[in-house]
């Protein structure tokens, strides 16, 4: 089976259709059990593939499914979540068939998550120098002088002021952006293929958070690694991915190249969100319907068909297609918005 | 002209247990809020927003310094208990957590009245006009909060601090936990309300988009310092303290090519407000940093028309960061975005 193929079989969308993509995620559906006889899908079949070095954003308001989105990625959704269907395809292999101490071996080493709270994460009991330096132990099988010299350079990299004195430093002794930048050191010492950066930053001030993207930018750019940054923030998406995924009710919506989303939005929740930023109460209503007359989920046509101001009868009925608007830029729209 | 507060040079340190060391929480904040004045105090998480907020409202009592409410001091705050009751107001960040779990809306919004001593049908009066004013829907008076949206809860925060109609409400990040649809609605509500009534808020955010939009003047905090305190266009636009420009070189427009220009990078963190350097608190991570500025705290000088700054070099950080109106040009370009996007032709096979 060519890969052109299942491309067009599974409607996937890369930066480049003609590169072979890094991760490759296929019609990835995420059900939590509820107290019905159905359970509840909150990934409803996700698409979505990264290329070698690029940056793809993937934003969403809370509850998107987007802390799942990432989880299951490296296959474990958070409980009770169940993978039901899908496949990531990664460096040749389907993660989701990967024994768990296959995965174990994958993740860290290849694949690495950056969480938002790096306290949690971090051993309390354990110096931080250790803490990096075990990741390179465990999984390059280096020595443990040579691992050491390693989480060094690392601290070196993420820029923490005095890093020789810090390797002895216990995580209570950091502060949160310090933490934050041990994680990310941690996260990146195997040079991994792959990072997914998930709401990373949120938790940090503006200042430090400005300082810790250009870090994540530089980081990837010299270790040539591809991200999937995970945010609630659409303005970070704007300055800091090449490419950017809109999540809404467990689905892409939209994904386009930075330009083409932020100028030209196609799918009405987009144009939603970013209505949203113009403090224009005229647009807001243009594009927003009432709080009221919202959230009922519709079994057939468009997730969105409630919310959406410009809804006609076949969105409550069909699913509508995702549709190329321009070259890369698709949106999950029967009337994708046009800019004249 | 009077004002409805007055901030004189306050401080707050916080003993640590166990230790002869404090945390200099507040290091010298003066302010004034004029009657239906936006006042925006920005600043990153430690700078003593909240603790500015905390001690308006009397929520933790001020080191040293004064705090009038239409001249008023608010350290004989029970002896003025009856002019007082009710007049200034707090909303909180997470709307969730500050409203009790157990109780009705309906008797979360009307508490407040109660030590006010109005009778059973005058509260239910203004119960049911604090709702209407919020927008909320008079069959969720007898909801709990768990079965709202966190919109909702956060209307019925507001609601909550509007049925004593208050003549100052301190809000502190009161969209922060909001998703953007429901910060917005929010964000209308508070500027109606204000138009409405003549309310001041002191509105405490870090989100500095908002604060450009809702205040008439902003106050730009750094380690428990007003370092810079003026107009919303002048201190936006035209920032003078290397702090607030460097603080607005990190707000990320949802727009790929507006970036807000600025030759101030800052480096590093925020120092411990333990045992805070000599000079200007600044200094260790300030590219327009001279020697003095290690020795002597930088005095507040006035630059403008209720504009000061803490900063020896302002003229010089004045010169070289370039003006900017990065905000109203993003609104404007919104407007021509979003204003001219038509839905398109049906997309799919079902033509």
């Amino acid at each position: 089976m060519g890969a052109a193929e299942v491309i067009s079989k599974t409607e996937n969308v890369s930066g480049d259709a003609g590169k072979a993509p890094l991760i490759d995620i296929r019609n990835l559906r995420i059900t939590f059990p509820s107290g019905g006889a159905e359970p509840k899908t909150v990934l409803k079949g996700i698409n979505l593939s990264v290329q070698p070095g690029e940056i793809v954003g993937l934003v969403g308001e809370s509850g998107a499914g987007k802390t799942t989105l990432a989880r299951s990625i490296l296959g474990v959704p958070p409980a009770p979540g169940r993978i039901a269907a899908g496949e990531v395809h990664f460096e040749g292999r389907q993660i989701l068939s990967l024994s768990e101490a296959e995965l174990r071996r994958l993740r860290g080493r290849r694949l690495s998550v950056v969480v938002p709270n790096p306290r949690a994460e971090l051993n309390p009991l354990r110096k931080v120098g250790d803490q990096i330096a075990s990741m390179a132990k465990i999984h390059l099988n280096v020595s443990r002088k040579e691992a050491r010299r390693m989480a060094l350079q690392m601290l070196r990299d993420v820029q923490i002021p005095d890093p020789e004195r810090r390797m002895d430093a216990y995580p209570h002794e950091l502060s949160g952006g310090m933490a934050q930048r041990v994680v990310i050191a941690m996260a990146l010492i195997c040079n991994p293929a792959f990072v997914i950066s998930d709401d990373a930053t949120s938790g940090l001030d503006v200042t430090v958070q400005a300082q810790i993207l250009a870090l994540l930018a530089k980081l990837a750019a010299e270790h040539g690694s591809a991200m999937l940054f995970i945010t609630r923030d659409v303005g970070i998406t704007a300055h800091f991915c090449d490419r950017i995924a809109v999540l809404f009710s467990g689905e892409i919506v939209e994904i386009a190249p930075r330009e083409a989303l932020f100028l030209e939005p196609a799918h009405p929740y987009t144009l939603m969100l970013l209505a949203a930023f113009s403090h224009s109460p005229k647009l807001r209503d243009s594009w927003s319907v009432p709080e009221t007359a919202r959230r009922r989920e519709l079994a057939a046509g468009c997730q969105y068909a409630d919310r959406c101001p410009i809804a006609q009868a076949v969105c409550r009925t069909h699913r509508p297609p995702f549709a190329e608007v321009s070259p890369g830029h698709f949106a999950r729209c029967h009337f994708p918005v046009r800019h004249a | 002209m009077s004002a409805v507060l007055t901030i004189d040079n306050l401080y707050k340190r916080f003993p640590i247990a166990g230790s002869k060391q404090v945390v200099q929480a507040i290091n010298g904040v003066s302010l004034t809020i004029e009657p239906g004045e936006t006042l925006g105090l920005v600043g990153e998480s430690g700078s003593g927003k909240t603790t500015v907020g905390r001690c308006i409202v009397g929520l933790i009592e001020p080191t040293a310094g004064t705090i009038r409410f239409r001249g008023k001091d608010l350290a004989q705050r029970h002896q003025h208990k009856s002019e007082l009751g009710g007049k200034i107001q707090f909303v909180f960040q997470e709307p969730n957590e500050s409203l009790d779990p157990r109780m009705k809306i309906g008797d979360t919004i009307s508490e407040p009245l109660l030590p006010l001593k109005y009778d059973r049908e005058t509260r239910r009066r203004r119960t049911a006009d604090a709702l209407r004013l919020v927008r909320l829907d008079p069959d969720l008076l007898d909801a709990y909060p768990s079965e709202l949206s966190s919109g909702q809860q956060q209307r019925v925060g507001i609601a909550r601090a509007m049925v004593t109609e208050p003549e100052l409400v301190v809000l502190d990040e009161p969209t922060s936990a909001l998703d953007p649809t429901a910060r917005a609605e929010i964000i209308d509500l508070l500027r109606r309300i204000q138009r409405e009534r003549n309310t001041a808020y002191l509105f405490i955010s870090h989100d500095l988009s908002t604060v450009r939009f809702i205040s008439h003047r902003v106050a730009v905090m750094y380690l428990g310092m007003i370092v810079e305190q003026g107009s919303a266009e002048t201190v936006f636009n035209r920032p003078q303290h290397p702090y607030s420009s460097g603080l607005l070189s990190s707000v990320m427009l949802p727009h790929p090519h507006l970036k807000i220009e600025s030759t101030v990078s800052l480096k590093g963190e925020i120092p411990s407000p333990i045992n805070l350097p000599k000079g200007c608190f600044l200094a260790s991570r300030c590219p327009f940093v001279i020697d003095r500025c290690r020795h002597e705290m930088p005095p507040a000088e006035t630059v403008g028309e209720r504009h000061t700054v803490h900063c020896f070099r302002h003229s010089d950080v004045a010169a070289t960061v370039p003006a900017s109106d990065t905000f109203n040009v993003f609104m404007k370009e919104a407007e021509r975005i979003l204003g001219r996007a038509k839905p398109g032709g049906l997309a799919s096979s079902l033509q």
